[in-house]
């Protein structure tokens, strides 16, 4: 499942980042990687990015929607 | 190897927003811009401060995230830091943010350069629950770390004395350690470590080549030059390495430092139940919902502007009379040439006082508050999908949105975008934004002139004009921008004493440097009219301004003087058309011509120098172009559409 599909609220866990070099730097840079907890925290009017918090420092990224489309989690619990 | 020197270098070195700015100011008062959102400062900014008896020459480097460098303003800080200049690392920290700011300390006592903590942001962090043991820290690391609230001042003193007395000791940091076979191949390649490589980089070797095993390129680039042999040795080393752990050769040493991270945070702190529900988190639910967040960001810009022009005109209103009865006086004293000099010297000094400042001073209290406040990443969060249609993306917005003060520190902050595309596209797209300058045209001639529906219009139409010039360029240059990667800090309270200093900072700009502009202008037009060049002039611009504009010919030279300074074309309108009241000499569409033409064409000489500087000749002189010509479409436009009613 990708980033990308996640509903407002849903608790994940990074599995892969498949964006190649670049991105995954620019995630991880960011506290993005693979095994950390995120939770979608909102999207963006017109199809814009989305606003994840990790879980593990509380900071929030925005994540533009291509981007999340290569990002795979693992869904840990739905959104309340 | 390092020339004896008296000079200690003292680098502020950390994550985007950490605080890094703030604390350079608070040592040395206020000198450079600091902000709420990633990438405030994109150059190095020194200084000197004399500490204990001994001058030292701090650095504010650009944040970095980590050692691996992406857009330039990264590259700026890593770059500095490699330079062997360096004699102590101040390692800013935004604790609140702690488990990864640690990432980069990590890579940073790898370099082994004498190190302290600076653990900033300390009281938001014990708001949010986080308890941290200073101790530990030391204990593990071996580097001694201090809390500090920069924007309070706190701690600061502290943090540079344990600077100094960290360069006057001998510096051993717990360097961390890898799995066994990482290890064991850090050793081998240290056997082979080429003696000449020594001398290219002055660095410490087990750092070198953890670089190498990370796949650095530019370190790749280097080495390669230096000792071929030596470089192929590490690629067959990196791939057994990789194979043997499963991983993609770039992932072994990150995923390994996010573990050495993670447990040094677990160790170091204690994150207890946090207090309350912030009003800051249920302001900040607000903005970053789809619908409210929107309304809010509409209603906040439209609010600024109008703020600005009710408070410009108050202001203006006050000082008017007076102003023109001290004028009367003044001119009436002298004839002839020394007529000619007192009027000029005089309209330029009241256009200053009198109609610049009123505008300009509300403009940038509002624009220091959007930018202490952390509004502007959530503007970028909001506006990106609409951008992307457009060719852009959510990290132009923060530059752009800068432009609306000053478009050269705009066009710097496009240092951090990562991709050249979007930096050269955000770089052509700014000029076409009302600055502050050209804010003062719009409130002081529409506003007045025209009411607030046109000066709306004129802002509006100002954004729908330079979205389609970014729409235009990017169908011309057909990349797809790979989307937004950005850090939406807290909302955080702006402080009284941040930014009067910024407002007085960026003010002093005005008074020092434009003003001079202004008054010797204004000297030079009355000469010029004294003596009539200035018909010469005019009837060079004619075909523009009479042909295309149907303004009089008079604006002519306002226009020219224009290009020097935004304002100057405003304010020597009254002097050129020889009148106060400009609705008595143009119509309201010439009024509206005037101020479109004004914020769409030629950018100021600052601009294009600064877009020489960033983006090359090329880049500097296609805005040229690109502004002269969708201006005369635009104003030209307008005034030719007008005739036919």
């Amino acid at each position: 499942m990708s980033l990308l599909e996640l509903k407002k609220g849903t608790i994940a866990v990074i599995h892969r980042l498949n964006g190649g070099k670049g991105i995954s730097a620019r995630m991880s840079g960011l506290g993005l990687y693979e095994g950390k907890r995120i939770r979608v925290i909102s999207t963006a009017p017109f199809s814009g990015p989305l606003m994840v918090e990790d879980l593990s420092s509380g900071a929030r990224i925005m994540i533009g929607r291509g981007i999340a489309s290569r990002v795979e989690v693992t869904v840990e619990a739905e959104s309340k | 190897m390092k020339l004896s020197r008296n000079e200690l270098v003292i680098a502020l070195v950390g994550q985007p927003n950490c605080g890094k700015s703030t604390i350079f100011n608070a040592a040395s008062g206020f000198r450079v811009n600091t902000g709420n959102f990633a990438g405030t400062t994109v150059t190095y900014t020194e200084t000197k401060v004399s500490l204990g008896g001994r001058v030292i020459r701090l650095i504010d480097l650009p944040g970095m995230y980590s050692i691996s460098s992406h857009d330039i303003a990264q590259k700026v800080a890593r770059d500095y830091l490699l330079s062997g200049r360096v004699d102590v690392i101040i390692n800013v920290l935004d604790t609140s943010l702690m488990a990864r700011s640690l990432e980069l300390t990590i890579q940073l006592i790898e370099m082994r350069i004498p190190m302290v903590l600076a653990l900033n942001m300390f009281d938001e962090a014990q708001k949010k629950g986080l308890e941290v043991d200073l101790e530990r820290i030391k204990a593990l690391t071996g580097v001694a770390a201090y809390p500090v609230v920069a924007v309070e001042g706190l701690g600061v003193k502290e943090l540079f004395d344990a600077a100094l007395q960290v360069s006057q000791q001998e510096f051993s940091p717990v360097v961390p350690t890898y799995d066994r076979d990482v290890e064991e191949c850090i050793t081998d390649i240290a056997g082979r470590y080429p003696a000449t490589l020594n001398k290219t980089l002055s660095i410490n070797e087990r750092f070198i080549i953890i670089r190498l095993l990370e796949m650095d390129e530019d370190f790749e680039d280097v080495v390669q030059r230096v000792d071929r042999e030596f470089m192929e040795y590490v690629l067959e080393k990196r791939r057994l390495l990789a194979e043997a752990h499963n991983w993609p050769e770039s992932g072994v040493f990150a995923s390994h430092r996010h573990a050495i991270v993670l447990d040094l945070f677990e160790e170091v702190s204690r994150v207890t139940s946090r207090s309350g529900t912030d009003i800051r988190e249920q302001i900040d639910r607000f903005l970053i919902n789809p619908i409210g967040g929107l309304v809010a960001i509409v209603a906040l810009l439209f609010f600024m502007f109008s703020a600005a022009f009710f408070m410009g005109e108050i202001i203006s209103g006050l000082i008017e009379e007076p102003l023109d009865a001290l004028g009367l006086r003044l001119t009436g004293m002298a004839s002839g040439m020394t007529h000619v000099v007192v009027s000029g010297l005089f309209d330029g000094f009241v256009a200053g006082v009198g109609i610049v400042l009123p505008y300009l001073v509300p403009l940038l209290i509002l624009l220091a508050l959007l930018e202490d406040s952390g509004l502007l990443p959530r503007i970028a969060f909001m506006l990106d999908g609409l951008l992307h249609r457009f060719g852009l993306h959510g990290e132009s917005v923060v530059p752009i949105i800068l432009g609306y003060g000053c478009n050269v520190p705009a066009i710097m902050a496009t240092r951090s975008l990562e991709q050249e595309r979007d930096r050269i596209l955000t770089m052509l797209v700014i000029p076409f934004i009302a600055c502050s300058a050209r804010s003062v045209v719009i409130l002081a001639l529409a506003g007045k002139y025209l009411g607030a529906a046109y000066t709306t219009a004129i802002y509006l139409g100002n954004i729908v004009i330079a979205l389609a010039v970014s729409f235009a360029l990017s169908r011309l240059k057909i990349d797809v921008a790979p989307g937004v990667i950005m850090d939406v800090p807290p909302l955080r309270r702006p402080y009284l004493h941040i930014v009067t200093n910024k407002v007085w900072w960026r003010l002093r700009e005005f008074l020092t440097f434009a003003w001079p502009v202004i008054v010797i202008s204004s000297i030079v037009l009355a000469f010029f009219s004294f003596i009539g060049i200035d018909r010469v002039i005019n009837s060079f611009i004619a075909p523009i301004t009479t042909g295309i504009l149907r303004l009089p010919e008079e604006t002519g030279i306002t226009l020219f003087l224009g290009i020097f300074r935004k304002e100057l074309t405003l304010l020597m309108l009254n002097q050129a058309l020889d009148t106060s009241n400009i609705s008595a000499v143009l119509s309201h569409v010439q009024i509206l011509v005037l101020v479109v033409f004004t914020v769409l064409y030629i950018p100021c000489v600052a601009v294009i120098t600064t877009l020489w500087k960033e983006g090359g000749w090329k880049v500097a002189l296609y805005s040229i172009g690109l502004n002269t010509v969708v201006s005369l479409a635009v104003a030209g436009g307008i005034a030719s559409v007008a005739g036919l009613f």
